[in-house]
C-alpha cells in the first residue's frame, strides 16, 4: 500500500509539474500581455511601457520568472492577482466552491436520474420505453450546454416571468437564493451529464446481461431483479465509478462555458478573465489547482476500485 | 443647429484666453437637474463588460472609466457639447502666452477617506500620472506639463512648455484623479482601489467582487448639495444580452446599456420598459497599415476606401442604428468636423477605384487579410459587407478573427495590418486624433504614417488657443485625412439604453460613461 501511494503521488507531482511548466510557457507564447492591455490605444511612451514591464516582473528572462514562480508554489504562496491584488490562493478557493457546489449538485441530480433510467433501458432493451429513453439520451448528448442554458433562461422568462438572481449568494449566507441562483445552470448540465450517464449505464447494463453468468443466474430460477440489481448492476459499478470520475473532470472543464453563460464567480470564468487579462498569476494558480483536482479525483477512483473489488487492492 | 456647438466653445475659449477667470457653472456639471427629483432608493445596472480593476491610474479600459466617473474626479468635467466645465476647480485663467493655466480649487472638498482637498493633493495627483515611470497611459496627454506649483492651499498653476489648448479636457475623468497626497506610498496602493475609493466623486465603492458585482453607496460627504439622488448602484456583470433583455423584462436591473443596439428589438414592446437612442463619441474605422503589403501605396488606399459602401457596412453592422461619418466622431461633427461633400474618398466610385488599382499595377486586384476582434459582434457582419464590396474591384479579403489581447498588441507594435476598429473620445480634436496620427515620439502613429504635414497641423492645433483657427487647422487635417485614408472612418454607432420606466432624468452621456447616474432618481 506504502508502495502504491509513493509511486501515485511521485507521479503526480511530476504531473503537476509539467502541466505548470506548460500552463507557463503557453501563456507566455500569446501575443500581448498585462502591460499592453493596460495601455490600450493610448500612446507609445516606450518609458511607461518598460515601468509596468519592470513592476510585473516581465523584464526578465522567462525561466527566472518560472524559478521565481515555482519556488513561492512550492512554500505555499500562489502570488497575487496583478489586477485585483488578492492572493491567488483565496480567489482560486473562493471559485472553486462555486464550482465545486454545481458540479456537486449536478453530480446527484445527473446519478439519481441518468443510473435508474439507463438500467431501466438496459433490462427493456428494444422495448418503447428503451427507445423513449435513448431519444432523451441523444437530445441531451446532443443539444449543446450552452443552448440548453439559453432556452432555460429565456423558457423561464417567458412561462413564469422569472430570471435568477445576479449575484452568487453563498449557500451558507441564503440558502433559497442560491438555489434561485444555480438552478438553471445546475438543470442545464445534469441534462446533458445525466443522458451521458443513462447511454453508459444502458450500454453497460446490455453488455453485462448478455454475459453467461447472468444466464445461469436466470436459469438456476433467480428473481429477476436479484439478478439485474445483485449480479449485474453490481458489475458495472467499476466502469460507472471511473465514468463518475471523468464526469467530475468534465464538468470542471465545462465549468467555463456554463459559469460565462449565467454569470456565476465560478473556476471557470476565474481562468477565462485570467487568461483575457494576461494575468498569469491567476491563470497558473487556478489551472495548476484545477490539475490537483484532477490527480485527486483519480487517486480516489483508484482506491474504490479496492473497495468494490477486493482483487484490485494494491 | 450646426455651428452652434463651436460658437459654445469659442465663447469658452475666448473667456478663457481674455484677463478673467472662467468660472464654473454648476447647474451644468453632469448634466441638467430635475426639480422633481426625489431622494433614495437602489438600482441596478446590467453590464457586460466588467472593469479589470478600479485604479483610475494605471487601467486604461473602457469598462474602468465607465464606472470610475462616479467615484474619482478631476479637475474638469468632460461636457459631450465639447465645453470642458470646472469640476474640482472652481475658476481658472490662462496666461497670455497661453502657457500657464492657473486653477482655483473648490473649498469644502472632502476625499471618501473624510481628509480636506487641497491644492497639495492635486499637484501630487497629477504630478505622478505624468511622470511615465509609474506607467499611467494618460502620461502622454500631459507630456507638456512641465511643473506644477502650489502658490497657496487653493491655488494649482501647470505651467507648460508650449500651448496646449486641450488642456482642460485632458484634465477630466480618463486617465487619473485627484486622490490624496502620497497615497501610492503605500506598496499596495494601486490594487487597494479595488477595496476601498478613495476620490471626491459623488459615490464610494461598496464592494467588488470581480466576475459577479460592483456596488456603489451615495457619498454623503459629497460637495454638490443634495447630489447624488439614489442611495445604492449595483453593477452587475451580466452573460450575454438576452440576459439583459431577461433581466429588464423581469424588473432584476433598471438600466442597461447595449452594445448591440438590434438586441433591444425584442424590448421595444415591453411594458414600463424605455429604450433609448442617444448620440456616441465613438466610431466604427478600418485601419490600414501604411507599411503592409499593398496599402504601402496611397493608390490603393484610395481605391480601398471608394469601394466601401458606409451605409450598407453599418446596416449590416449595427441594423443601421447609427450615423455614417467622414473623419471625425458623430458628437463632435457639429464642432469641429468637414460636412462630408467636402471631403475625399466619401462617395462610392467602383470605376475609379478600378482605375486607381489599375494605375497602381494591381489590375488583377490582390489578396489581403482583413482582421477583426472576437467578442465584437458588429465586425462579424461589417466584414462579411466589406469583402464582398472590395471584391467588386478585385480585391480578394480573407477574414481573420483575433483575441483582443493580440489585437492590442499587433496595433501598439505597430502591425496591425488592415484591420477593423472601434474607439472613442473625448470631445476634443487634439485627443481625438494627436496620439493616433501624430508621428513619433510625440504621437503613437500606429498606422505608421508618418506624415510630416499632418504632424505640424496637429502640433498646431493642439497649440492654437484661437477656437475659430483651430476648427480651419483641424479641417486642413482631416481634409489629407480623407484624401489618403490610413483610417477609414465608417459610422457612430448611436448608444442605446433600456431602462424602466421608474428610473427618471437618465441621460447618457456620449463617451459611454455612467455620469447620468448622478442626476438621475427614482420614482416609487
Amino acid at each position: 500500500m506504502f508502495r502504491f501511494l509513493a509511486t501515485r503521488l511521485a507521479s503526480a507531482a511530476v504531473a503537476a509539474l509539467l502541466s505548470s511548466l506548460a500552463v507557463f510557457l503557453l501563456m507566455r507564447s500569446v501575443p500581448g500581455d498585462i502591460v499592453s492591455q493596460m495601455l490600450g490605444q493610448s500612446g507609445n511612451d516606450r518609458t511607461a511601457e518598460e515601468a509596468l514591464r519592470g513592476f510585473f516582473g516581465l523584464d526578465r528572462p522567462v525561466w527566472a520568472q518560472f524559478a521565481d514562480w515555482l519556488g513561492a508554489t512550492l512554500s505555499g504562496d500562489l502570488g497575487r492577482s496583478w489586477y485585483q491584488g488578492r492572493a491567488v490562493t483565496t480567489l482560486v478557493w473562493e471559485a472553486f466552491l462555486v464550482t465545486a457546489e454545481i458540479a456537486v449538485a449536478t453530480l446527484v441530480i445527473a446519478t439519481l436520474v441518468g443510473v435508474p433510467l439507463g438500467v431501466l433501458a438496459g433490462i427493456r432493451e428494444g422495448t418503447r420505453t428503451d427507445a423513449a429513453i435513448q431519444a432523451f439520451n441523444l437530445l441531451g448528448l446532443s443539444a449543446p450546454v450552452f443552448w440548453i442554458g439559453l432556452m432555460l433562461l429565456v423558457g423561464a422568462s417567458a412561462l413564469l416571468e422569472w430570471s435568477p438572481p445576479f449575484a452568487y449568494m453563498p449557500p451558507s449566507v441564503d440558502l433559497a437564493e442560491n438555489i434561485n441562483i444555480i438552478i438553471l445552470p445546475v438543470l442545464s448540465l445534469s441534462l446533458l451529464q445525466a443522458a451521458a450517464y443513462s447511454h453508459f449505464v444502458r450500454d453497460t447494463m446490455v453488455t453485462e446481461l448478455r454475459r453467461e453468468y447472468v444466464r445461469a443466474a436466470i436459469a438456476k430460477g433467480l428473481a429477476p431483479r436479484q439478478v439485474y440489481f445483485k449480479h449485474a448492476l453490481r458489475n458495472i459499478l467499476i466502469p460507472l465509478v471511473t465514468f463518475i470520475g471523468l464526469i467530475l473532470i468534465q464538468i470542471l472543464g465545462g465549468a467555463v462555458v456554463i459559469e460565462s453563460l449565467f454569470s456565476l464567480p465560478g473556476l471557470g470564468r476565474l481562468i477565462l478573465s485570467g487568461i483575457q487579462g494576461r494575468d498569469y498569476p491567476v491563470v497558473q494558480g487556478a489551472l495548476l489547482f484545477v490539475v490537483l483536482i484532477a490527480l485527486v479525483v483519480n487517486f480516489v477512483i483508484d482506491l474504490l476500485y479496492g473497495l468494490i473489488d477486493p482483487r484490485l487492492r494494491p | 443647429m450646426p455651428g452652434s456647438r463651436l460658437r459654445l466653445i469659442a465663447g469658452a475659449f475666448a473667456a478663457l484666453v481674455a484677463a478673467g477667470p472662467v468660472l464654473a457653472d454648476d447647474s451644468l456639471v453632469y448634466g441638467k437637474s430635475d426639480p422633481a427629483a426625489k431622494n433614495g432608493g437602489k438600482i441596478t445596472v446590467g453590464s457586460l463588460i466588467e472593469p479589470p480593476s478600479l485604479d483610475p491610474f494605471l487601467q486604461g479600459a473602457d469598462a474602468r472609466i465607465r464606472v470610475s466617473g462616479l467615484m474619482y474626479q478631476g479637475l474638469f468635467f468632460e461636457d459631450q457639447t465639447g465645453v470642458p466645465r470646472a469640476l474640482l476647480a472652481k475658476s481658472f485663467e490662462v496666461s497670455p502666452d497661453a502657457k500657464t493655466y492657473t486653477f482655483k480649487l473648490r473649498e469644502g472638498v472632502r476625499f471618501h477617506t473624510g481628509q480636506s482637498m487641497s491644492s497639495a493633493d492635486v499637484k501630487y495627483s497629477y504630478d505622478w500620472m505624468r511622470d511615465s515611470r509609474n506607467g499611467s497611459p494618460g502620461a502622454g496627454d500631459l507630456s507638456s506639463v512641465t511643473e506644477i506649483a502650489t502658490p497657496d492651499a487653493t491655488t494649482v498653476v501647470f505651467k507648460l512648455a508650449r500651448p496646449n489648448a486641450a488642456l482642460p479636457m485632458t484634465l477630466t475623468n480618463k486617465y487619473g484623479a485627484v486622490v490624496p497626497k502620497d497615497y501610492f506610498a503605500a506598496k499596495d496602493a494601486g490594487t487597494k482601489f479595488n477595496e476601498v475609493s478613495v476620490g471626491t466623486g459623488p459615490y464610494k465603492l461598496k464592494l467588488f467582487r470581480p466576475n459577479s458585482v460592483l456596488v456603489l453607496e451615495r457619498n454623503k460627504d459629497y460637495w454638490q448639495k443634495g447630489l447624488p439622488h439614489i442611495d445604492e448602484v449595483t453593477f452587475a456583470t451580466m452573460p450575454n444580452s438576452a440576459a439583459i433583455v431577461v433581466a429588464l423584462q423581469n424588473r432584476r436591473i433598471d438600466l442597461a446599456l447595449f452594445s448591440r443596439p438590434q438586441d433591444t428589438e425584442q424590448l421595444k414592446n415591453v411594458p414600463g420598459v424605455e429604450v433609448k437612442r442617444w448620440p456616441s463619441l465613438n466610431q466604427k474605422t478600418l485601419d490600414l497599415d501604411v507599411k503592409y503589403g499593398h496599402l504601402k501605396d496611397i493608390r490603393v488606399r484610395q481605391a480601398i476606401a471608394l469601394a466601401i459602401d458606409k451605409e450598407a457596412v453599418m446596416k449590416a453592422s449595427i441594423a443601421g442604428y447609427g450615423t455614417v461619418i467622414g473623419t471625425i466622431v458623430i458628437g463632435m461633427q457639429d464642432s469641429w468636423g468637414v460636412p462630408l461633400d467636402q471631403l475625399a474618398n466619401q462617395k462610392v466610385d467602383l470605376d475609379r477605384a478600378k482605375k486607381l488599382l489599375a494605375d497602381a499595377g494591381l489590375a488583377d486586384g490582390f489578396d489581403i487579410d482583413l482582421t477583426t476582434i472576437i467578442g465584437y459582434d458588429w465586425m462579424d457582419a461589417g466584414a462579411v459587407t466589406v469583402a464582398e464590396q472590395l471584391k467588386r474591384i478585385g480585391i480578394r479579403v480573407h477574414i481573420k478573427k483575433i483575441e483582443l489581447g493580440v489585437w492590442i498588441r499587433n496595433f501598439r507594435a505597430r502591425e496591425m495590418g488592415f484591420t477593423f476598429n472601434d474607439w472613442g473620445t473625448t470631445p476634443d480634436p487634439s485627443l481625438l486624433y494627436y496620439r493616433h496620427f501624430r508621428a513619433a515620439p510625440q504621437g503613437a502613429d500606429f498606422r505608421n504614417w508618418n506624415n510630416e504635414k499632418v504632424s505640424a497641423l496637429l502640433d498646431a492645433g493642439q497649440e492654437e488657443p484661437d477656437p475659430v483657427k483651430r476648427k480651419a487647422i483641424y479641417a486642413e487635417f482631416q481634409k489629407i485625412l480623407a484624401d489618403d485614408p490610413v483610417s477609414i472612418m465608417m459610422f457612430s454607432a448611436d448608444l442605446i439604453t433600456g431602462q424602466r420606466d421608474r428610473l427618471k432624468n437618465y441621460d447618457q452621456h456620449a463617451t459611454g460613461w455612467y455620469f447620468g447616474l448622478i442626476k438621475a432618481w427614482l420614482a416609487n
